[in-house]
């Protein structure tokens, strides 16, 4: 018999000895029909024990699991420290001509309205460009529309929620803030306030752009004055 | 992507180690349930670019370990004297679950928790030696000795000793 112990038979089997001792143990067990034996019975017993467990990670996780991290997804930024998801719900009186200029086109007069076509992309343009270029969620009392959450998207650049006649996700491309999804916001009418900010498929949408954490106040202050670049 | 979409992402292996820790099961499932709540509730104190697999699995090792404390306790305390065949049994309908259980099931629970869990990390869940080390906070001798010493018992439980 070699004086390869069971530890290193084990450690090769587990796939942890390098490439010295990993031949070390298969020369060893090339000559020893006892230490090979030993061998096959380890493999075995791993792969008993995997395949008997696996199918536990195949099946399909049973609703009540599923339902507990998702219902969390939902209803825990709320009650997260960034208090402005929160802040949200309460948008109050929320000025009613901001309504009129809802959807694509001009609102009578010279200002824009909050969303306009460029090139078949929604680009958010008027009072909602300029509250994504320069309004800080920490500093938005009586705004007409109301930051939400700034964070970093995944793959780089910079994405923002906002809230108001209408609520949603914008992301910068160049110059310009991209709408990416826009539904009715709090601020049309009172029956509705509780729909958008803390609307799921608004947290779905942040979910899936985010890249980490949403910005902090102090962080998003920097990336306001650095222009979102 | 966020947590709960990460931990979306690792609920079936979740269950998986929480299946190789417990009876059966629905204890699992009870265990895994157990461990969300508490990750979900703890969520501020993982490091974002972290593993979260690791630190959920540190989580419910932790709940598995204490539950199991609490156990052994109370069959301690409860069991009577007499009783010394079912000493850690519930009684009659504890044995006949017990015996509804595949060899695999039942022989992990006949090793001690350490060993159990360090088999459960390794063999089933496929982690390193050096991931499961630092996740149980042992070192790596001890580690082995463990797998060592649980394979050896459970060749011998499911009858294939050599």
């Amino acid at each position: 018999m070699s004086q390869i112990d069971e530890a290193m038979l084990i450690a090769l089997v587990d796939g942890e000895l390098d490439e010295v001792n990993r031949r070390r143990v298969e020369r060893a067990v090339a000559d020893d029909p006892a230490l090979a034996e030993r061998l096959a019975l380890h493999r075995r017993l791993r792969d008993r024990l995997s395949g008997h467990y696996a199918p536990v990670a195949d099946e399909p996780v049973p609703q009540r699991l599923r339902a507990l991290v998702e219902e969390s997804a939902t209803v825990v930024p709320l009650a997260r420290p960034v208090a402005r998801w929160r802040g949200w719900a309460m948008g109050g009186a929320i000025a009613a001509s901001l309504v009129l200029g809802l959807g694509v086109g001009r609102m009578s007069g010279s200002e824009a309205g909050p969303i306009g076509m460029r090139d078949g992309v929604m680009v958010a343009q008027g009072a909602l460009g300029r509250a994504l270029d320069t309004q800080l969620a920490s500093a938005q009392e009586d705004a007409a529309i109301r930051i939400g959450l700034s964070f970093r998207r995944k793959g780089g650049g910079w994405c923002r929620s906002f809230d108001g006649a209408m609520a949603g996700v914008a992301c910068r491309e160049g110059e310009g803030w991209q709408v990416q999804q826009v539904l009715p916001g709090a601020g049309t009418a009172t029956a509705y306030r509780q729909a958008s900010s803390a609307d799921a498929r608004i947290m779905a949408t942040v979910d899936a752009l985010m890249d980490g954490a949403p910005l902090d106040a102090s962080a998003e202050k920097a990336a306001q004055s650095g222009g979102w670049k | 992507m966020s947590f709960e979409g990460e931990l979306l992402a690792i609920l079936p292996r979740l269950r998986r180690f929480a299946a190789s820790l417990s009876r059966d099961r629905a204890d699992g499932d009870d265990l895994c349930q157990a461990a969300l709540e508490r990750g979900l509730k703890a969520r501020d104190q993982w490091q974002p670019g972290t593993r979260l697999d690791s630190w959920m699995y540190r989580i419910m090792r932790n709940l598995w370990i204490d539950e199991a404390r609490s156990r052994q306790r109370a069959a301690k305390t409860f069991a009577p004297e007499e009783a010394g065949l079912t000493v850690g049994h519930a009684g009659d309908r504890d044995i006949e679950a017990h015996m509804e259980l595949s060899d695999v099931d039942r022989a992990m629970q006949a090793l001690p928790d350490e060993q159990r869990e360090a088999i459960a990390l390794v063999l089933v869940e496929g982690l390193s030696y050096k991931e499961a080390a630092q996740l149980l906070g042992i070192p790596m001798g001890t580690l082995t000795s463990r797998l060592v010493r649980g394979r050896g018992a459970l060749l011998e439980l499911m009858g294939e000793a050599a």
